[in-house]
């Protein structure tokens, strides 16, 4: 019996400490959980480029300059706490803050940025485009930098907010591998260090990644600024169905959803354990009509494509997604310079048939209609697309669909094989000029639409010139919508619609604000307690 | 006199004589499943054939002012999806392609995979060895992977789908007749037609393949439900047929994404359901009819 | 026959059938029809020849398919199965990553698989055809006649997001860590380590998605399982056993059924193959970080090597399964060992 009572009490004691253990185990640890469609390769910031990773660095990272918290109206100070330009626009001199250090203790210096924005370039990664304006860089003293861009460019410091120019700790990424030198694409190997580590000055540091599972922050113990974030922890999970991430969020396993599209938060408007928050989002959705009559057929003729941007019933599109505005042209609506919606394309489709028969085709055409296959950010392009083929038939275009996967397409669009296409846009830079890539001689006319200089008008060539280089906002203002209305007459595209993003949070969560470049920022928000 | 003795075996078995209607018959009543079976299979059969003729509205037509209304509204009988079309006549067309598709599959394998698994099973030896073994190689990929990737090559459309699905799906019919073939193949009654001077060709299509072919109709049946919902798998992935097509997988996996709007999902989800369990019911109730060892009790 | 003589005559055709696997993975993994090349490297790169030759060359693709083929065997026999184009990690890795994960759901739903679907067929046998059977019947159907991913989300949003009764999406509580790695399953690695929490929250957590998916195979088992007991209760030697005065729950399962789960033991190894891949879509719903989802991300982005593990991962599972199941077989079936 003796023998009993001595095993049930120390049988007792165990379960008691454990207990006991348990509690003290669990803390007092603030937690934010996001569920996110995850869909970044990587976390490194000279490799990254898409809204997963925009969020973990703006977290993480800090930028020379910055947008404001709610938009992109205003260039404010970052870690720059000044600049100033050359009389002929040319050189950039910004003076560095002198009380900035990076999670790791060390002192920010005027050789992190030189590091930070060769080794962007030359890595030539996904991001790397954005560096080709920068002539040259240098370190003038230990806080000063200065940067040399090929041409004017008014757009520049608006670009300079982009996470692919955040600031990293040199010695730590070179210690980890990385070099900015000219064979950087080949040599660099900091990738690696990336994936499960960051090199930043933000109030938060990169704990630890498991790809298509979770991101998780943590607090910075050494973050330089006086704005502490509330949250010690974020957790960032990958659920890839925003079927699923509503029923997480709504039985409050998760604080925020990212992903959901109008049509189901319509229906969680009344739950009062959550709040949705509506904005419209940096997407252009637009059609692209190849100017390669080989490629293109019968929408390479500027008749046609103007046909089929009068056959579109643009308001159909604003009732399939709530919330959604037509825009007037390829430039992001939230941009200051984009048209107003008194400009914007109207539905006509008498016009479009006589256009279709000035052209030549009387009784219309068939045409293959190329798309990726997805979902962005709650728009089902699928079915958009059967919108678009129900629309054109009504002129006598008979589009059959061909969506394709993400890659295969994508793969396709990126070299101009498309000749009639649907894609989504998102400002490169929040700035009037990245609508100079759908105009003869930009990025996505030139590559992806075989649209060139050769046959336009030189008015309206020497007007894109001067769009590239004017710094009075006034003249620009004007040159602008010149070419916008002139794109809307004569252009190779169809912008139809501007989706809102809706992202559904927890009610207990405050300070939720989505931005136009880094989506979210996690150190603004807190909980209720 | 070779034909006498080659058909002998066909009607040697129990009850399989000339009154097998009967029996048959007899078995129905019994088994009222089937008869359900039979009922829903021509219940679709016959609402897909009429579907142009008596559908409320084109399955294509577009409104979107009065999208994803609930059955009822807006004069939509079983509601309006997401772009304002008509489920109802959508559900009715999503058999013309559906099962089309799925008893294609079916039809294309059973022959294919019963001639291959006769051949195997007749000549043995090493054709048998060879054959076998690339029948296994076809099964140990598991369907969705093939399909994901015939597809992926091809492009997502119902017919590569349906290509799909006949590439990777013969092997279970070729396993089952060779082991039938196997069965039978030395049996009293063959030797006597080979004897009697019979060709290969002659004994394989007058004695093995008859009764072979009734468990590969059975498996059939149970085959078609599986190929319909490969099909909304592949759908689901973004595989299956052009997206504004009314086929039951598609609707179904469009309609996941409208959890809410329930008349979405449901409605093809329940065409899709009631036919592969019809064909279930129409194949186990066969499968009693057929096999004399499951008659008694 | 002696059963060494069994194991090792069916090795010997099992080698050809994996090389034959490698070879169908190898076709299924080129079969893209777009060059890796564009879909894979950035814009800046792409106008860099050199960068585009030496990621020609890294992956083998200025090689004519036969010599990439064997370059790939090659590696492979090392142990190598090259580099995830998308996920830059090797591929090997990527599956020690996935799999476990998703054989962890696909045994668990077998499991539950066999228990419904033998109980189901075992009722259904024995009151055939009666209103029982029928109700059986047609309760074991529904798990196969809807699409799985509808009953996967149907499931989850009532009985975890309306009823609270299941644990929600994915393998653990979001704030649970995952326990300890080494066999990769959850359940097992925490019961090891004396995790009981992180058990309890792992199984929890299983319960919905293998319900889900084992509904999905009891179908057949339940059907295969009641044609072949009625066969049995119906063959001679049950006759001579009632005959003989032995009550009839013993003969029918002591003698009827362990000959009847025969054929179900066979299909084991098939829907083990076929629950591995298949459950990419109730991953997706279920938020699982499998294999499936993995496979499936892959053939979308034509990350060859990824594609190419996979499938062969998978197939070489199936045979491995499908041997264990032949050799189980030997020891239930005394007409195999008799020849």
């Amino acid at each position: 019996m003796q023998q009993h009572r001595i095993k049930f009490s120390l049988l007792l004691t165990m379960i008691l400490l454990l207990v006991l253990s348990s509690i003290s185990i669990a803390q007092e640890e603030r937690v934010l959980v996001i569920g996110h469609a995850e869909i970044t390769e990587s976390y490194d910031v000279a490799h990254a480029f898409n809204p997963t990773s925009g969020i973990v660095h703006r977290a993480a990272y800090d930028t020379l300059v910055s947008f404001p918290d709610t938009d992109a109206s205003s260039i404010e100070p970052s870690l720059a706490s000044s600049w100033t330009v050359s009389d002929d626009g040319l050189v950039y001199t910004f003076t560095l803050r002198d009380d900035v250090t990076f999670s790791n203790g060390d002192p920010l210096t005027a050789d992190d940025v030189v590091f930070s924005f060769t080794r962007l370039s030359n890595v030539l990664s996904n991001p790397s485009f954005l560096a080709d304006p920068i002539a040259s860089i240098e370190a003038v003293d230990d806080l000063t930098v200065a940067i040399t861009l090929t041409a004017t460019r008014p757009s520049f410091l608006a670009e300079m907010v982009n996470s692919a120019f955040s600031i990293m700790n040199d010695s730590e990424v070179i210690a980890a591998g990385g070099t900015m030198a000219e064979d950087a694409a080949e040599t660099d190997a900091a990738r690696d260090f990336f994936d499960q580590n960051s090199a930043g000055t933000g109030p938060y540091i990169l704990e630890s990644w498991t790809p298509q599972e979770e991101t998780v922050l943590v607090r910075n113990e050494n973050y330089w600024g006086e704005d502490v974030p509330y949250f010690d922890r974020i957790i960032i999970v990958n659920i890839s169905e925003s079927a699923t991430q509503k029923v997480a969020l709504e039985s409050g396993e998760i604080d925020i959803a990212t992903d959901l599209a109008p049509d189901q938060v319509s229906t969680m408007q009344d739950n009062s354990d959550l709040a949705i928050y509506t904005t419209l989002d940096r997407w252009t959705h637009f059609l692209l009509m190849n100017r390669d009559p080989e490629i293109g057929g019968p929408v390479a003729d500027p008749l046609v494509a103007r046909a089929i941007r009068l056959a579109l019933d643009y308001e159909g599109y604003t009732q399939l997604w709530e919330g959604s505005i037509t825009p007037g042209s390829n430039m992001w609506v939230g941009i200051q310079g984009a048209l107003s919606p008194a400009q914007i394309m109207v539905r006509d489709l008498d016009t479009a048939r006589a256009l279709l028969e000035e052209a030549g085709y009387p009784d219309g055409f068939e045409i293959e209609l190329s798309y990726p296959d997805l979902t962005w950010n709650g728009v089902n392009l699928s079915t958009n697309a059967q919108k678009i083929q129900a629309d054109l038939a009504e002129i006598g275009i008979v589009v059959s669909l061909r969506p394709g996967e993400v890659q295969v397409s994508l793969e396709e669009y990126r070299t101009g094989q498309q000749g009639f296409a649907y894609w989504f846009w998102g400002p490169d830079i929040l700035d009037p000029v990245d609508f100079l890539s759908f105009l003869p001689g930009g990025k996505v006319a030139e590559e992806r639409t075989n649209w060139f200089t050769d046959d336009v008008d030189p008015d309206i060539l020497a007007l894109i010139e001067q769009a590239g280089t004017e710094t009075d906002p006034q003249i620009r203002q004007v040159v602008f919508e010149e070419l916008q209305l002139w794109a809307q007459e004569n252009g190779a595209y169809a912008p139809f619609n501007v989706p809102t993003i809706q992202t559904a949070v927890r009610s207990d969560i405050e300070g939720y604000i989505w931005h136009p470049s880094w989506t979210l920022d996690v150190t603004l928000l807190s909980r209720a307690e | 006199m070779s034909d006498n003795i080659a058909t002998l075996k066909v009607n040697s078995s129990d009850r399989r004589d000339a009154s097998f209607i009967e029996t048959a018959g007899q078995i129905l009543l019994k088994n009222p499943v089937v008869l359900i079976g039979i009922i829903v299979i021509v219940f679709w059969t016959i609402i897909s054939i009429l579907a142009p003729f008596i559908s409320p509205a084109n399955p294509l037509a577009q409104e979107v002012s009065t999208r994803l209304s609930a059955p009822g509204e807006e004069g939509y009988a079983l509601g309006s999806d997401e772009l304002g079309r008509d489920i109802l006549t959508r559900v009715m067309y999503g058999g013309r392609i559906t099962l089309p598709a799925a008893l294609a599959v079916v039809l294309v394998d059973g022959v294919l995979g019963t001639i291959i698994g006769a051949i195997a099973g007749y000549a043995g030896g090493l054709t048998d060895e060879v054959m076998m073994r690339i029948t296994e190689l076809f099964m140990a990929f598991p369907t969705i992977i093939l399909a994901m990737a015939i597809t992926a090559a091809l492009g997502p459309d119902i017919q590569n789908a349906v290509i799909a699905l006949i590439v990777v799906r013969w092997p279970g019919y070729a396993r089952l007749t060779r082991g039938l073939i196997l069965d039978i193949k030395n049996e009293e009654y063959v030797e006597a037609a080979r004897s009697l001077g019979a060709g290969h060709f002659y004994i394989l299509r007058k004695t093995l393949l008859p009764n072979s072919i009734a468990p590969a109709v059975v498996y059939g049946t149970l085959d078609v439900g599986n190929a319909i919902l490969v099909f909304a798998g592949l759908s689901f992935l973004g595989l299956g047929p052009e997206p504004s097509s009314p086929e039951w997988g598609r609707m179904v996996s469009i309609g996941i994404d409208f959890f809410e709007q329930w008349w979405m999902w449901l409605f093809p989800g329940l065409a899709i359901a009631s036919v592969v369990m019809a064909f279930n019911f129409i194949g186990d109730g066969l499968r009693d009819i057929l096999d004399p060892r499951t008659r008694k009790r | 026959m002696p059963i060494y003589r069994y194991i090792i005559r069916r090795l010997l055709f099992i080698i050809p059938l994996l090389l034959g696997i490698t070879v169908v993975s190898f076709v299924i993994a080129n079969a893209v029809p777009a060059d890796p090349i564009n879909a894979n490297l950035p814009q800046n790169a792409l106008n860099d020849e050199e960068l585009v030759a030496a990621f020609r060359a890294k992956w083998g693709l200025d090689k004519s398919p036969f010599e990439q083929y064997l370059v790939y065997m090659g590696n492979l026999l090392q142990g190598d199965m090259g580099v995830s184009i998308k996920t830059n990690n090797p591929v090997v890795e990527d599956i020690r990553q996935f799999l476990p994960a998703t054989m962890e759901l696909a045994t668990y739903s077998i499991v539950v698989g066999l228990i419904m679907g033998i109980g189901f067929g075992v009722i259904s046998a024995i009151w055939r055809n009666s209103i029982i059977d029928y109700f059986v019947r047609f309760f074991a159907l529904i798990g196969v006649s809807f699409p799985v991913f509808l009953l996967a989300l149907i499931a989850l949003t009532v009985f975890h997001g309306e009823l609270g009764w299941a644990a929600g999406p994915g393998r653990l509580s979001i704030l649970t860590r995952d326990p300890p790695g080494i066999t990769g399953w959850f359940t097992i690695d925490a019961l090891l380590t004396g995790q009981f929490e992180t058990f309890q929250d792992a199984f929890s957590h299983l319960i919905l998605p293998s319900i889900v998916l084992g509904s999905y195979v009891s179908g057949i088992i339940a059907r295969i399982t009641r044609s072949s007991l009625l066969e049995q209760l119906g063959s001679d030697y049950i006759r001579t056993a009632r005959s003989k005065g032995l009550y009839e729950t013993s003969i029918i399962f002591k003698h009827g059924l362990s000959n009847a789960l025969i054929p179900v033991v066979t299909m084991i190894g098939l829907l083990y193959g076929n629950l591995l891949a298949g459950a990419v879509l109730t991953e997706s719903i279920f938020n699982w970080p499998g294999i499936g989802r993995y496979a499936f991300r892959a053939s979308t982005s034509q990350d060859f090597p990824a594609i190419m593990g996979v499938s062969m991962l998978i197939a070489f599972i199936y045979v491995m399964v499908n041997f264990l199941v032949d050799l189980l077989y030997f020891f239930l079936d005394p007409r195999i060992r008799a020849s």
